[in-house]
């Protein structure tokens, strides 16, 4: 992945409009520009995850460059997105808190933000499958990777579950205020996406530790 | 997926085959090269039907392939 002028500013390129993308979600609708960027912010991040399957894509044709596994190239670009998808929902957590929050409208942006992130990853796996049509995408290392790597996302999703239900078992009602059935329903999907984000991450990490 | 006691004569198996490149073994045995790489350096050790794959595509027996590495 070294070398190539026109990859290089091309990486740093997606890196950009990724970073860019981020803070646009981010910024919502408290924006200082007086309107919401948070879709210009999702479309951008999509179409950063393109460029990067269109960099990926490149790499290994003109450089021979097949030290890095479909498997591992999907854990990466995987390990990416969910981040940003945890970080956007985290930062917009505050939306979903509160006796009004089910009937906002901030929220039900932020929820519709969220679901089209998802479809567009589907379609990225898609478009990534095809990448690689007419090879062989997995064998049995990667599925002892993933199977490892599941472990890893199957501990994050108890201990979330686990955390919540004691907070939510062993806290005085006075002190569960926060605790809306709106709110409860959004944890709940945050900790299912750390699962994912930490399986991802998991999955990388044991393809790395592998090529060393 | 490291420090497995499983050693194996696969690059020298494909030298002697005409420089076989990873690729081609891999295509061979059905499995990613990336799989072949890690094999090579003793970083994965294969299921049973995987070294049986390889050693036929060798046209050798397994154990001509693979053996046990005490340390």
């Amino acid at each position: 992945m070294t070398g190539h002028p026109g990859r290089t500013i091309g990486r740093y390129g997606v890196m950009l409009v990724a970073g860019a993308a981020l803070w646009l979600l981010m910024a919502g609708p408290r924006t200082v520009l007086g309107f919401d960027p948070g879709p210009l912010g999702m479309v951008l991040l999509v179409a950063s995850a393109w460029g990067a399957l269109y960099l990926v894509q490149f790499s290994a044709r003109d450089e021979g460059e097949h030290a890095i596994s479909p498997g591992e190239w999907r854990a990466r670009i995987g390990f990416a997105f969910m981040l940003g998808a945890v970080a956007y929902f985290v930062a917009k957590l505050d939306l979903f808190a509160g006796p009004g929050a089910v009937d906002s409208a901030d929220a039900r942006a932020v929820a519709r933000n969220l679901v089209m992130l998802g479809i567009a990853w589907a379609v990225l796996g898609q478009a990534m499958a095809s990448r690689w049509k007419g090879r062989i995408q997995e064998d049995e290392r990667d599925r002892e990777i993933a199977r490892q790597a599941g472990h890893w996302g199957h501990g994050v999703l108890v201990i979330g579950l686990i955390g919540l239900a004691v907070t939510l078992g062993f806290s005085p009602a006075h002190r569960l205020q926060w605790a809306s059935h709106f709110l409860l329903a959004n944890l709940l999907v945050l900790v299912l996406m750390l699962g994912w984000l930490c399986e991802y991450a998991a999955t990388a990490v044991y393809y790395w530790r592998d090529r060393r | 997926m490291t420090g497995t006691p499983i050693a194996n004569d696969i690059r020298r198996l494909r030298t002697e085959r005409g420089e076989m490149t990873q690729q081609a073994l891999a295509d061979a045995c059905g499995v990613t090269r990336q799989t072949i790489i890690a094999l090579e350096a003793g970083r994965y050790a294969p299921s049973l039907e995987l070294a049986f794959r390889i050693a036929r595509t060798f046209g050798v027996g397994v154990e001509e392939v693979f053996r046990w590495e005490t340390q």
